[in-house]
């Protein structure tokens, strides 16, 4: 499994996990009846900070990672051949982290399909107020839909690198 | 409307007959990815122009004897 396929399931174990723990945090506090109706303050406020949770585990758990590879790397190459020095070591783990033209083309393409399922709950949510649901449901709606985007997009990911990409 | 075509090429025998170069030199050589150079040569993925390039130069032959291409019949 390549660098890439790595990171990117890394990612989406992230994403699952925060999307996770905001809904047994947020739901969990709306049915011990801990929030009001209609208090959006209490939304926003959950919203912001899951948003910061989910940015700081994001660079927290990707440095993590990067450390672990690391190690990995140079265990392995160690075993491989003994006489494998530093600098050799450090540029095979530099080979591994390029990002070319195809990885590119798969984040660009996966981009716009995880932009185009926030997109869809942007519009379900509009949809929601429409059909007389409170406004926590909009917001809800669009939260969830951007993180299942965010989601989605490293499922595509995934799929891309498996599969093979074709340019057009 | 335009015929579709297939985009082959010659990678593996290239590296073959380059005293058996790695994907890995070959990466090097280009400088992407191995995982890219892997997708290339299993027609996984069509490189740019700028790549194909870059990857007949790593051998040393014209582009012509890297890739080739037949026309998908409907």
């Amino acid at each position: 499994m390549s660098y890439q396929e790595k990171r990117t399931i890394v990612m989406i174990v992230t994403g699952v996990m925060v999307l996770a723990a905001y809904c047994i945090y947020a739901f969990g506090q709306v049915q011990a009846g801990m929030v009001a109706a209609g208090d959006l303050k209490y939304w926003a406020r959950t919203m912001l900070i899951f948003i910061g949770i989910g940015i700081a585990a994001t660079i927290v758990i990707q440095i993590i990672f990067h450390i672990l590879l690391s190690i990995t790397t140079a265990i392995s190459k160690k075993i491989q051949d003994p006489n494998f020095d530093e600098k050799e070591i450090e540029k095979t783990i530099e080979l591994e982290m390029v990002e070319d033209e195809m990885h590119k083309l798969i984040e660009l393409k996966s981009t716009r399909i995880s932009f185009f399922i926030t997109g869809i709950g942007f519009v379900f949510g509009l949809l929601s107020l429409l059909l007389d649901y409170p406004a926590e449901v909009m917001l809800n709606i669009m939260f969830i839909s951007a993180s299942l985007g965010s989601l989605v997009e490293g499922f595509t990911q995934l799929y891309f690198y498996r599969r093979g990409i074709q340019n057009g | 409307m335009a015929k579709k075509i297939e985009i082959t090429n010659n990678i593996r025998k290239l590296r073959f007959f380059a005293n058996e170069m790695t994907q890995q030199e070959l990466a090097e050589k280009a400088g992407v990815s191995r995982q890219t150079i892997i997708a290339v040569e299993a027609g996984k993925y069509s490189p740019s122009l700028e790549l194909a390039f870059r990857i007949a130069e790593a051998f040393g032959v014209p582009i012509g004897e890297v890739f080739d291409y037949a026309v998908i019949k409907a």
